[in-house]
Parts: structure tokens; sequence; C-alpha cells
């Protein structure tokens, strides 16, 4: 095996994820390649470095700000489905309901009737493409990978 | 906890989020570069993990899942920053190096604060998985299952990782 070979074990060496007999293997090669050697110190150093860096621990009333803010935005989530679902059920039966008055009423002009059925149609579609489109952004967004396991 | 925050309690997944929020949004805003946007991404996957938690396995740490979960909302945070910094280029940049400063660390010095720089400098996918080892006390067997990459490959992106921080810590060495 060659010095470029090792060089990824010496990582798994440091963070105790090797398998034994690779671990022996490593260790045999450490003894006598001063190169690999070096590359343990320096990695070990900065992991040293780096288990100094520590998060601030929050005050209490960031932490009551912080949960505020997601506990809005639980509820909010919730606000938009139960919005989403009663604008389509308002807007089809609306629609329908408005182009069955129209249709019915002879005073109206014809073009003004097919004007507003073009529009309540319209505006179904785009809903509905909306909603779909939201529905896909979901999807590409690797929600169900998330939570694999 | 869990268990009652997977029976629908917003209290005791409340107490859950209150535990994590420290790391979660530290951890973000290494991620992201910028505190504002960390605490936006992390808040956002608390959300996410709330509407999943009952697909969380108790048997596991929750702490790596959420961070999955987070690691993916700031994917999607970085994609739409680059589209709006393709329109915007000049200001992107100059907000961006104003606003990394490390505010999220318990002790400052300029040493750490150069190893924090130093990190975000790094590419995305060395930035990430240095968060994940180093940061969020993840094993190679959670980093694999996050980035759905297999251990072998943690390893080696890893080790590369770390040479690319520590080539950048010793270039800026006076
Ligand atoms: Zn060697």
């Amino acid at each position: 095996m060659s010095c470029d070979e090792f060089k990824p074990l010496i990582t798994g060496y440091l963070d105790d994820e090797l398998p034994p007999e690779e671990r022996a293997l490593l260790e045999d090669h450490l003894a006598d390649c001063e190169a690999c050697a070096r590359e343990l110190a320096q990695l070990t150093k900065l992991k040293e470095e780096l288990s100094m860096m520590e998060f601030k621990e929050p005050t209490d009333a960031e932490l009551a700000r912080y949960w505020r803010s997601v506990y809005n935005r639980l509820e909010r989530g919730l606000g938009w489905v139960l919005f989403s679902v009663g604008a389509i059920i308002v807007l089809c039966y609306g629609g329908f309901k408005l182009i069955e008055e129209m249709i019915k009423d002879p005073g109206i002009a014809v073009l003004l009737k097919v004007g507003v059925v073009a529009l309540v149609f319209g505006t179904v579609v785009l809903f509905v493409s909306l909603l779909r489109e939201r529905l896909a952004v979901r999807k590409v967004d690797k929600y169900s990978k998330e939570v694999e396991r | 906890m869990i268990l009652r925050s997977q029976a629908g309690q917003k209290e005791a997944f409340g107490i859950i989020v209150k535990r994590y929020a420290g790391a979660a949004a530290g951890s973000a805003s290494l991620l992201l570069g910028s505190y504002e946007d960390a605490l936006d991404a992390s808040q956002e996957a608390f959300v996410r993990a709330w509407r999943h938690i009952k697909r969380f396995d108790t048997r596991f740490p929750f702490f790596p899942w959420y961070a999955t979960i987070l690691r993916n909302v700031c994917v999607s945070h970085l994609r739409r920053r680059a589209r709006r910094r393709t329109v915007v280029l000049s200001d992107g940049h100059a907000q961006a190096s104003a606003e990394s400063n490390p505010v999220l660390l318990a002790e400052r010095n300029e040493r750490r604060d150069r190893v924090w720089q130093a990190i975000l400098a790094l590419s995305s996918k060395h930035r990430e998985i240095i968060v994940m080892s180093h940061f969020q006390g993840m094993s190679y067997k959670e980093i694999a299952a996050a980035l759905g990459i297999p251990m072998g490959t943690v390893m080696s992106r890893l080790h590369s990782a770390r040479q690319a921080l520590r080539n950048e810590l010793t270039d800026e060495e006076p």
C-alpha cells in the first residue's frame, strides 16, 4: 500500500472509526513512515483545535424568542393548508354558481359572459398549477429522504 | 419528550427545540456564513422535524436526525442565495463577508476567528462534512446516512476536507 492509500485511514484512525485490521496495518506503517506520522500529528492538532470551538448557549430570553418563532411557523403551516383547501372549494363553487346565474340572465352581453367564464376557469387553473408546483418543489427538496431511518 | 412530541404535544417539542437551539443555530451559521440566515434555517428545520416527528425512530439520538434535515434546508438556502446572487452580484459578496463573524461561538479569540473564516472558505461539500463531524458530533455511520454516501466515502471526503482546512490555515500563517 502506498502513502496515498494510507492517508484517508489516518482520518479514520483519528476518529476511532477503523476496523481492527486496518488499524493494525496503519500503525505498522506509521512506525516507519515519517510523512504519514507528520500528517497524523497535524490532523490531531487540527481536531483538538476544532473541539475547543464551542457554540454559545443561548440565554433564556433568546431561547423563548427562538421557540416562539418556531411555534408561530408551526401554526402558520397548518393555516396555509386550511387556507388552500378552503380557497379551492370557494373558488370552484362560487365560480360555477356565478357562471350558472349569468348564463340564465338574458340582460348580459354574450361577450361579457364569455369573458367571465374564461376569468373563472383561468383563476382555478392558475391556482391548481401553483399548488402543484409547491408540492413538486417539496418532492425535489428530498423531503422523504431526510426522514429515512 | 420525543414520545410526547410524537403524540402531538407542542410544549414537549418546545423543550426539545430549546435544548438543541444553540447547536442548531451555531452549526447553521457555519454552513451558511450568516447569523440571520442561520436563525431562519434552523427554525425552518425544526418546523420540518415537527411535521415528520412521527417517522423519527426513538432508538436513535435526536440531533443527528435533525442535523440531516438542517443540512437539506441549508442546501436549499444556498441554492436560492446563489440564484439571487447572480442578480445582485456585488451586493451579495459584500454582505456575506460582513455577516460571517463567528458571533455564536462561546469564546472567541483571534485564532478561533481565523479557523472560523477558514471553514467558511471551504467548498460547501467540505464544509458540511467538517460541521457534521466536528460541530454536530456525528459518527461516520450517521454522516453516511445523512448524505446518502458510503462509509468509505465519508472517511475519504472528511480527510480531504481536513487537509483543505489545514492548508487554508497554514497559508494564512504570518
Ligand atoms: Zn506513509
